[in-house]
């Protein structure tokens, strides 16, 4: 933290004098302590899925959604602060409909994250405003290049993925993507050009399983507090098209089958998934204030 | 020798995240006075510990109505309170006259949470000082929600909001099973007056300073203060 | 008084002398908005029965006598329990069509209950329409259609009509254009009032359907053999069915009608 005490950490929009912008990276710690937010995207459509901790027990069971939708083909999970979250699908959902009057047909998922990172990336430049405290992952199906995901980050970057994973247990649900998807990949030539998305084998139904499972291993550091799981797809041959939370029947299905796995996985006593995930919280005491040098 | 460079304002974050102005937003909830939210499958009720000024002032109004099937509670800043009050108003009456339509009580909390956002990105404002415990009967039935300064809104089935809340909340958690159960509005009522009981420090509840409200499917959102609450006490 | 509605709230000529337009290059007319339509679609005809509504308009966009589209679909689906038939300006009408669907995705948003309690009304939708509308006629810009809304909410049949000049009313048999006058009195024949609503089945209401849009072929210039036919049904949901034909037809009839053209009567 060799950033505190100089004063160039205080503000937005200032530059370091080896160049860091302090305030965007504090935004990316917001987000390292959010809850687990994944996506996979398959060869017929996109899965999300999200942890959504208990805090109450006087919580309703299942509402409180966390996975929105920015329009009907397209969706948007995130982690860090989920008004945040709220605040960037809102412009999401502007920059929708103000395509689809101009050009008549729904915004792509490209042209979709490249003015959602402009939107965020504006953030970054100002010190009247303060940075995104979140990493949202969205995605969809379009006419022009079928199934497509991204993860955009709180500086304004965002990249194409075949599987992010964002929030507390990223590291574990990152490795596990990454298993996952070699897994299912029939010949991984990155410079083969994969618009059509052939060479991943593992489809959304399969997916949905998969997400609960990573959710549920992502979430093996945290094991004293209780969750729930926010599946959601969006796939030609599932849903039409649509972005839609999945039903009931196949939630409980792919939670019963996280929690198998899981515990197979105890049984063998398996240690190998665990990562570090204790970064800066060291010069923080009780109060939250910061320890001064 | 600790100091916090990190709370001037609601643009800044912490080295870890945080954003202290909104923080302290949540603690300017904790320095009014409590009150109660709780929600059965029929009907949902407010009960609040209202506060005066002195012997000699009246007691400050804790729960607003905003549309028949709608109405809040407050802890915090009461002005602040009726400006999201007022909002939520004018929203009722758009959907109304537009749409023919009741503001279902999750819009209303998303409304309140975009607009409690704006107020924690941009330099110049402050968050909103207040929570709120917003109940509402809508086409999906009763419902309740907290809503907090940061933008974030919960749907709980209880929750109390306030000076030494935690004791309601407890109390809540501890009858959950029983009070979702309830048909008749009184008895969940008595149920809210007996968990705001758990956290008094030196007050009584009088027909003075406890204030209550109710809707359900076949009741508007009514308000009852002086002589009608003395049935509860 | 001058009766000219152009040269009201101007200083009289008589007065000052006529007002030279060029001084400040103003235009000689006051600003002017839609004064007709241009593409139109002709009538719409609905009817409530026992389990539902019925509704159905043809497939035709006329450009003044010319027949000039024969592929307009003119009944727009709003979510599972509505159907929005539009007459008149077809252009205004896919206007139409493009605020009801971002209305349909709008609602989605955040919605847990979008696909039941909190699903898009055909009340709610009718409201909205009848704002619209006559806000627009309000602003002297009016969107050039006459609406019906049909569906089922709360297992009952709604329909409810509403036009260019934001005025709006409800009844069991309704129509728009030509229709109002020659189909109404048809389906008036089997539903007159309310209570009959209860003793007509879909199988009679769709027949009386397809007899009055039988007739308006035949007597309407600007109607075209094709339709489109919807059913809102409490049990069965939306029943959609495009590119139905008027068949059986007779026109043995047209040899009798005098007094057109060049005929001599």
């Amino acid at each position: 933290m060799t950033s505190i005490g100089t004063g160039y950490d205080l503000s937005n929009s200032v530059f370091s004098p080896d160049g860091r912008n302090f305030q965007v990276e504090y935004a990316v710690k917001a987000v390292e302590n959010g809850a687990t937010s994944v996506g996979i995207r398959c060869q017929d459509g996109v899965v999300f899925g999200v942890e959504k901790l208990i805090t109450s027990p006087l919580l309703v069971p299942g509402k409180n959604r966390k996975i929105q939708t920015i329009d009907s083909h397209i969706g948007c999970v995130y982690s860090g602060l989920i008004p945040d979250g709220r605040h960037l699908v809102n412009r999401g959902r502007d920059e929708a409909a103000s395509f689809k009057k101009i050009y008549h047909r729904p915004i792509p998922v490209d042209a979709l994250a490249d003015r959602l990172g402009q939107y965020v990336q504006a953030h970054t430049l100002y010190n009247s405003v303060r940075p995104f405290g979140i990493t949202a992952i969205f995605g969809g199906v379009d006419d022009v290049k079928g199934p497509q995901l991204y993860m955009l980050e709180p500086n304004g970057s965002y990249w194409g993925y075949s599987g992010a994973a964002t929030g507390k247990g990223r590291q574990s649900a990152r490795a596990e993507l990454e298993k996952l998807i070699a897994k299912h990949t029939k010949n991984i030539d990155i410079n083969e050009d994969d618009t059509d998305n052939k060479t991943i084998q593992l489809k959304v139904r399969d997916a949905v399983k998969e997400i609960a499972r990573i959710i549920y291993l992502a979430h093996e550091d945290n094991k004293e507090k209780e969750f729930e799981i926010e599946i959601s797809w969006c796939s030609n041959e599932e849903t039409q098209g649509k972005h839609k939370l999945v039903p009931k029947e196949l939630l409980e299905e792919a939670v019963s089958f996280a929690k198998e796995t899981l515990s197979h996985l105890e049984d063998s006593d398996d240690s190998d998934s665990d990562d570090d995930n204790n970064e800066g919280s060291a010069t923080q005491d009780n109060e939250g204030d910061i320890v001064l040098e | 020798m600790f100091r916090n460079n990190y709370d001037g304002d609601t643009v800044t974050f912490s080295p870890t995240g945080r954003l202290f102005q909104v923080e302290y937003a949540l603690e300017a909830i904790k320095q009014g006075s409590v009150t109660v939210g709780l929600r059965s499958s029929k009907h949902a009720v407010l009960v609040a510990l209202k506060r005066n000024a002195d012997e000699l002032s009246s007691y400050q109004k804790k729960i607003i109505k905003c549309d028949e099937h709608l109405g809040l509670s407050l802890a915090g800043l009461a002005p602040d309170a009726r400006v999201l009050s007022t909002y939520l108003r004018q929203q009722c009456n758009y959907s109304k006259l537009v749409f023919n339509r009741k503001l279902s009580v999750e819009k209303a909390g998303h409304l309140l949470s975009d607009k409690a956002q704006k107020n924690t990105q941009s330099y110049g404002g402050r968050p909103y000082g207040v929570g709120l415990l917003v109940v509402g009967y809508d086409n999906s039935g009763p419902h309740l929600l907290e809503f907090q300064p940061s933008g974030n809104i919960l749907e709980l089935y209880g929750s109390a909001i306030g000076a030494r809340s935690q004791g309601s909340k407890t109390y809540l958690e501890r009858v959950l099973k029983d009070f979702t159960e309830i048909e008749d509005v009184n008895e969940l009522i008595k149920v809210g007056v007996e968990a705001i009981r758990q956290s008094l420090k030196d007050e009584t509840l009088t027909v003075d300073n406890l204030s209550i409200a109710a809707v359900g499917k076949d009741l508007p959102f009514t308000v009852y203060d002086g002589e009608l609450v003395r049935p509860f006490l | 008084m001058n009766h000219d509605p152009f040269s009201w709230g101007r200083p009289s000529d008589e007065t000052y002398g006529t007002y030279n337009n060029t001084i400040a290059s103003a235009s000689p007319f006051p600003k002017m908005n839609t004064q007709q339509p241009i593409i139109t679609g002709t009538s719409v005809i609905s009817m409530k029965y026992n389990n539902g509504v019925i509704i159905a308009a043809d497939n035709l966009g006329a450009y003044g006598s010319l027949l000039r589209f024969n592929d307009v679909e003119r009944l727009i689906p709003v979510g599972k329990r509505t159907i929005v038939g539009v007459s008149g300006d077809v252009s205004d009408m896919q206007h139409i069509e493009q605020i009801l669907s971002d209305l349909e995705i709008e609602n989605n948003y955040d919605n847990s209950y979008a696909d039941d309690e909190e699903t898009l009304k055909p009340s709610y939708i009718f409201e909205y329409l009848s704002t619209l509308m006559y806000q627009r006629r309000s602003k002297m810009n009016p969107l050039w259609n006459a609406i019906i809304v049909a569906g089922v909410e709360d297992d009952k049949p709604f329909l409810k009509y509403v036009n260019l000049l934001g005025v709006t009313y409800s009844s069991p048999t309704l129509a728009t254009g030509f229709g109002a006058h020659l189909a109404i009195p048809l389906l008036r024949r089997v539903i007159d009032r309310e209570e009959d609503i209860e003793s007509t089945n879909l199988e009679l209401a769709e027949k009386t359907i397809l007899e009055s849009m039988k007739v308006l072929y035949y007597r309407d210039a600007h109607s075209s053999r094709k339709f489109s036919l919807a059913i809102i049904d409490k049990e069965q949901g939306l029943v959609f069915k495009k590119g139905l034909q008027v068949e059986n037809m007779s026109w043995k009839f047209a040899k009798d009608i005098k007094g057109y053209g060049t005929q001599k009567v």
